[in-house]
């Protein structure tokens, strides 16, 4: 076995293959402490898998993913559990559990994997919604909720267990300009006061350069571009350039069945 | 010039490969079914670890009130429709049995039949059924809503373990609410046969009293109460299972409630002809 990395995340030659598609087909990478690193790449090409696959939800074909000096995969399942406990994530379409309401929702990590009690409970949970500016909507239900307000308690839910590494799929999918920079300030604030690493995964231009401080490119199961944004900016990649531009000529469209449709 | 074969070569291909292609359909059936069996097999022997998992590390698996929430729902709430129906199904039994058995002057027999009938066979069996509907179906769709709406990952994500969370408040509370539902579905139907026997066959309700203590053996009662156990575990076993493999958004959920439903039911029948069928061979 290899030795374990410094770093808060590392995949190795990571491959994730299904019957009829390979997904991941050996993505190496590296998160240091306090990045802020943003994945991009197609709708559908693996990014999200990527932050399923750190949080072992899902198990790699082959390779290895170490979250600091643990390695998700071999981990047994009460381990895995305490693992889980350091990492935040945030959904794309922030997954509240819809039967119960926002005060609720954040209580329930502290409730279910602390021995704190009610009022400290209270305490943190006001406090997190305080951070997210969600104070007023403490009762509410999460179907009363907008879009945004719901990323947002989603954010306090991911908070609340101080973790060291919060992963964001999609932050800013499904709401409108105004509300995405909202968002994107807030990770960015909260990253920075709150001493966390981040994993962000987003194909929206304006966002990850908003946020990123490291910017990765996932195109066919491979990560082609890993630089800070500015750097990143000025790849000669043809794949990169093309995704930046928005272009419809390029090499990403080659073959695939939307290239049909543009012509 | 081609030959006959060469002509026609589809029907006679395939009625000769007929059989094969048959074969290995049921084959590949049967090793679906095999592996789902196996699938809810483990996904039970896992909830069960989770939980004990929690247990050990000192702390309680899930809140009380989580547990109540359910007790409440499927025992509580299932008490009318189940009191009501084995009624009616008390009712009709020793109506249809005793007219049958009046024309040899043996009418004093129903009460005894109707109440072995029921605590030994018909309340666990009704009940389970009732309850498949009932709770199983309202559980598996619960969960797999919960599922399509990634909110099972998400608590995944959290580090709380789904199985001990979502999974084991309910099949405990339709373990432990089983055995008490057909307990009120066995009283119902002896209720609706004392007023049959009093109004029809003209059996004192204090002679129908001590028809019944005298037939009924305190080996019938726990065998049904021990059947209802079971029947509670699998039926919440089966609805929480369909509920959390849940695939393909709404329609999957409509799916698996109709499959969660028509599984229980006929694990339910299953496993009671088994239960008999071994209890009356090893313990005559």
């Amino acid at each position: 076995m290899s030795e374990p990395p410094n770093h808060v995340v590392e995949l190795r030659e990571v491959q994730l293959a299904f019957p009829q598609k390979t997904v991941l087909d050996g993505v190496s990478l590296k998160v240091e402490p306090l990045d802020r690193l943003v994945i991009m790449g197609q709708s559908g090409s693996g990014k999200s898998t990527i932050l399923r696959l750190i949080l072992g939800i899902l198990q790699p074909t082959s390779g290895e993913i170490f979250f600091k000096q643990f390695e998700i995969t071999r981990l047994k399942r009460r381990k895995l559990q305490q693992v889980r406990m350091q990492i935040g994530m945030v959904y794309q379409y922030s997954a509240l559990l819809s039967s119960r309401n926002v005060h609720d929702n954040i209580a329930l990590p502290l409730e279910e994997l602390t021995k704190k009690g009610t009022a400290e409970i209270d305490r943190i949970v006001d406090e997190k919604l305080e951070l997210v500016g969600m104070s007023d909507s403490k009762n509410q239900m999460p179907s009363e909720l907008s879009g945004g307000m719901r990323k947002r308690v989603s954010l306090a839910r991911a908070l609340v267990m101080d973790p060291e590494l919060i992963l964001f799929d999609e932050p800013s999918a499904g709401l409108d300009p105004v509300i995405s920079s909202v968002i994107d300030e807030l990770i960015i604030s909260l990253s920075e006061r709150s001493q966390v690493t981040s994993v962000i995964v987003t194909h929206e231009m304006e966002s990850a350069f908003r946020v990123g401080t490291r910017m990765a490119m996932l195109y066919q199961g491979k990560i082609i571009e890993d630089a800070p944004p500015e750097e990143f900016k000025k790849s000669n990649d043809p794949v990169v350039r093309q995704f930046l531009s928005g272009s419809t000529e390029g090499p990403i469209l080659e073959g695939s069945k939307d290239a049909v449709a543009t012509k | 010039m081609p030959t006959r074969d060469q002509i026609h070569p589809g029907p006679n291909e395939s009625l000769v490969n007929a059989p094969v292609e048959v074969v290995a359909d049921v084959g590949q059936k049967s090793r679906a079914v095999l592996q789902e069996v196996g699938s809810m097999f483990w996904f039970t022997i896992n909830t069960v670890s989770e939980t004990l998992d929690r247990i050990r590390r000192g702390r309680v698996p899930f809140r009380a009130a989580s547990f109540f929430r359910y007790t409440e729902r499927a025992g509580v709430g299932s008490v009318p429709l189940v009191a009501m129906v084995s009624f009616f199904l008390g009712l009709t039994m020793a109506l249809l049995t005793g007219y049958q058995l009046q024309r040899f002057g043996t009418e004093r027999l129903v009460p005894g039949l109707v109440a072995i009938a029921f605590t030994r066979e018909l309340g666990p069996l009704l009940t389970g059924i009732m309850l498949a509907a009932r709770i199983g179906a309202s559980f598996t769709a619960e969960l797999g809503t919960m599922q399509v709406s990634e909110e099972v990952e998400a608590i995944e994500a959290m580090g709380i373990g789904p199985l001990r969370f979502l999974v084991a408040p309910r099949m405990l509370a339709l373990f432990a609410l089983m055995p008490c539902l057909s307990v009120i579905s066995s009283a119902a139907a002896i209720v609706a046969t004392a007023l049959i026997s009093r109004a029809y066959f003209n059996i004192a309700f204090v002679y129908f009293q001590d028809l019944v203590l005298h037939s009924l053996l305190m080996r019938d009662i726990i065998t049904g109460i021990l059947k209802s156990f079971m029947f509670g575990l699998l039926i919440g076993a089966i609805a929480c299972y369909r509920g959390l493999t849940v695939k393909g958004g709404a329609a999957g959920v409509g799916t698996s409630t109709t499959s969660s439903v028509v599984t229980a039911i006929t694990v339910v029948i299953g496993f009671d002809t088994l239960f008999n069928i071994v209890y009356i061979v090893f313990f005559p």
